[in-house]
């Protein structure tokens, strides 16, 4: 036990290089999403696969820096959302460690509260920045006429957001936990932290 | 002057259900160039991952006995202290690679940098290796559009860059013709001269015989002889090792051609010596 | 191999600027109309956001940046002009539908605080390639694994990119169809991604082995090959960045 702590070093190597590449997944995702023409943006795989391999800590950090090199090289926009991005990572981390892998129902489950946690936390970004949209034609849509029968604001954009976000995230999850389920257990086991050596 | 001291090493990796690594025993010279030889699965790479330190603190399962590199053991000293002593190059061009530079220059440059290499010094060695590995062309180059043989180089030239004492390379020319991998070889060979111990593991068993000072025979984890090309490739036994010795040590012994001391020749001037006749 | 960046290559007094500056730049103009709600606020530094590109001479560049958040904008003009909930004097009709001052004022703060985000953030990203930035940010004490990420990222989505278009004639041929109902295509989606997310997965862990044995974790200050660029500007708009943020700071505590 006296080495443990030269594993969490060279483990997190591992897990670091995990990080670029669950962004490159990310947007690998978009990309194909946009080719098939799905309904879904489903650019989030990566970063809920480094969550549900290493943890909440390298997906909430997948999250926020993927947002972040989006939006020093593709679109500025992005950076608004790097904490939602974050929040999501966090999420299916620890939902994860918890043991919500186990079947698919659990990570249905998974993907409702990823959904709805990423809508309570764009909500207030939405209004802050631009005053409740989420710039999504059906959920402005559903925006607007929340606000013309007289709902309060942040409650027409948190239904913006919803109505939106829940849907492509429990997609996204699903998917992610099928991709998940198939990887070998070497695969797996590489990034985990509670592996110790043992005495031949 | 030994540099690598093994002593009774064992070891598993995690899920595996065999040892990868079966009781070696055995020390290693400053300024040798080993040959590891073996089939598949005879525990070339993860020797060499054991003596760089990756086994145990990369890979961690199970271990037992000692490595010593440089009077340090190996698993009680951190990776980081060993890399200044150790370098490795992997038989997959691409993922040794950092992935974070954009030139061959830079690539190069990667790890002289993350260990604080004063940059005049750092420029130099770069340069250094550049002609040494003959792709002072490629230096603008990005990595990832170089083919695997020329990704292989930089590898090489990566690990030397950082003047390892050691030097462990594990299927360095899988990607490199054969002008190459002689080229490759001969410039390993001088740098052995010069003081750095080299370990490499290859299933290019003419050029480990031409220019290794010693082979280590490895089956399925254990140590099976650690002699001389000559003494090793001279064995009756090497076809259940997955071993097919040098062509010239396979004309020697169909044509009889022994040296004094009862070995079979491994190169194409002592076989000529010897009485036979090979176009050098 | 295509590069991931929204980087001009060319040259104008901007570019002469340090990566820093425009850094701080962006941040305070981008911060600006939120510190000083006023509507003159906004119009004064998105103003001058575009002056920059202007003066920079990447101005026609921002245009495909500003076009991809051309719905959202326009969603707030319309949505905001009709239905902001202070909305009470009606400022005109179309088809029917009456715009308010007071949503179309908002709307228009709003717009405002959308483009010059983007202008603020084009001043930084047009004009520096996002690797510069990147080093700039570990010259001045960013962590070299941080640096490392990010840097790998930029390497990694073109070769992503590059995989993608291989895998997806690879799996063409095979039969995998690109078109038809969406079980189809959901199912194609599977077969396009699995490979390259499972090559890409075991391909960390020989490149963390690898990147362990070149000092990556090494703990000594580390050095960088290439010379930090030469910015003859780097005092002036140092000083301008400051003015700036004084400007802005006084500008709220006259309020």
């Amino acid at each position: 036990m006296r080495h443990s702590q030269k594993w969490t070093a060279s483990l997190s190597t591992a897990a670091l290089v995990l990080i670029p590449t669950a962004i490159g997944i990310n947007y690998l995702g978009k990309l194909f999403a946009g080719l098939l023409k799905l309904p879904l943006w489903l650019d989030s795989i990566g970063t809920i696969l480094a969550s549900m391999l290493a943890g909440p800590f390298i997906g909430a950090i997948s999250g926020i820096l993927n947002n972040v090199m989006f939006g020093i090289t593709v679109d500025p926009i992005s950076f608004v959302y790097a904490i939602t991005s974050g929040v999501i990572g966090l999420v299916v981390g620890i939902m994860a460690y918890q043991g919500w892998l186990a079947n698919v129902r659990r990570a249905l489950i998974i993907g409702l509260v990823v959904g709805v946690t990423a809508a309570l936390v764009s909500t207030p970004l939405n209004i802050i920045f631009w005053g409740g949209q989420t710039g999504n034609i059906w959920g402005d849509a559903l925006f607007a006429y929340g606000l013309s029968i007289g709902l309060p604001l942040w409650f027409a954009s948190f239904l913006d957001s919803i109505i939106v976000d829940v849907p492509d995230k429990v997609a996204t999850v699903l998917i992610s936990y099928f991709i998940f389920t198939g990887l070998p257990n070497q695969l797996k086991g590489l990034y985990a932290r509670h592996n110790d050596i043992q005495e031949l | 002057m030994s540099i690598i001291q093994v002593e009774n090493l064992k070891y598993q990796y995690p899920s595996a259900e065999h040892l990868a690594l079966n009781n070696l025993t055995f020390t290693i010279n400053q300024g040798e160039f080993i040959g590891i030889a073996g089939a598949n699965k005879a525990g070339k790479t993860s020797l060499c991952m054991a003596l760089c330190g990756l086994i145990p603190h990369f890979f961690k399962g199970a271990y037992g006995g000692n490595v010593l590199v440089n009077d340090k053991p190996v698993r009680d000293t951190p990776l980081n202290n060993l890399t200044d002593l150790t370098g490795l190059v992997l038989d997959h061009p691409f993922t040794q690679l950092s992935g974070a530079k954009n030139t061959v220059f830079g690539e190069i440059a990667f790890g002289l940098e993350n260990k604080g290499v004063p940059r005049k010094l750092m420029l130099e060695r770069i340069e250094e290796v550049l002609h040494l590995l003959h792709i002072s062309e490629l230096r603008n180059k990005h990595p990832f559009t170089l083919s695997g043989g020329e990704m292989q180089r930089v590898a090489i030239a990566s690990a030397l860059a950082l003047k390892p004492d050691i030097l462990l390379l594990d299927e360095p020319t899988s990607q490199l013709d054969a002008a190459r991998t002689t080229e490759v070889f001969r410039m390993l060979a001088n740098l052995a001269d010069q003081g750095t111990t080299l370990i490499i593991a290859e299933y290019n068993i003419e050029k480990m015989a031409l220019h290794c000072h010693r082979i280590l025979l490895l089956n399925t984890g254990s140590a099976i002889d650690f002699n001389t090309p000559r003494w090793v490739f001279s064995r009756p036994d090497l076809n259940e090792h997955g071993i097919v010795p040098p062509l010239i040590t396979r004309l020697a012994k169909s044509l009889h051609i022994k040296r004094d001391d009862g070995l079979y020749p491994v190169e194409t001037r002592e076989f000529n010596a010897l009485g036979g006749f090979v176009d050098a | 191999m295509h590069k991931l960046s929204l980087f001009v290559d060319q040259s104008s007094l901007i570019y002469k600027i340090d990566p820093i500056s425009k850094m701080m730049y962006a941040m305070i103009a981008f911060l600006t109309p939120y510190i000083l709600p006023h509507i003159t606020a906004a119009i004064a530094i998105t103003a001058l956001s575009f002056s920059l590109l202007l003066i920079g001479r990447v101005f026609r560049h921002i245009v495909p940046i500003l076009g991809v958040s051309l719905l959202l904008i326009l969603s707030i003009v319309i949505v905001q002009g009709l239905f902001y909930p202070d909305n009470a004097t009606p400022l005109f009709q179309v088809m029917g539908l009456t715009f308010y001052q007071e949503g179309s004022e908002h709307a228009l703060l709003l717009t405002l605080r959308v483009l010059n985000m983007l202008a603020a953030c084009g001043v930084l990203i047009l004009t520096t390639p996002p690797d510069v930035i990147i080093n700039s940010l570990m010259r001045l004490g960013m962590s070299p694994r941080v640096g490392y990420v990010l840097l790998s990222v930029l390497n990694i989505i073109p070769h992503m990119r590059a995989t993608m278009a291989r895998i997806t004639e690879a799996q063409k041929a095979r039969g995998v169809e690109l078109e038809g109902n969406l079980k189809t295509r959901l199912k194609s989606f599977f077969f396009l991604m699995g490979p390259v997310i499972l090559s890409s997965l075991n391909q960390t862990r020989e490149r963390a082995l690898a990147l362990e044995l070149r000092g990556f974790n090494a703990h000594a200050p580390r050095t960088f090959a290439s010379a930090s660029g030469a910015y003859p500007l780097y005092k002036i708009s140092r000083v301008c960045v400051v003015i700036l943020l004084l400007l802005v700071v006084s500008w709220r505590l006259y309020l």
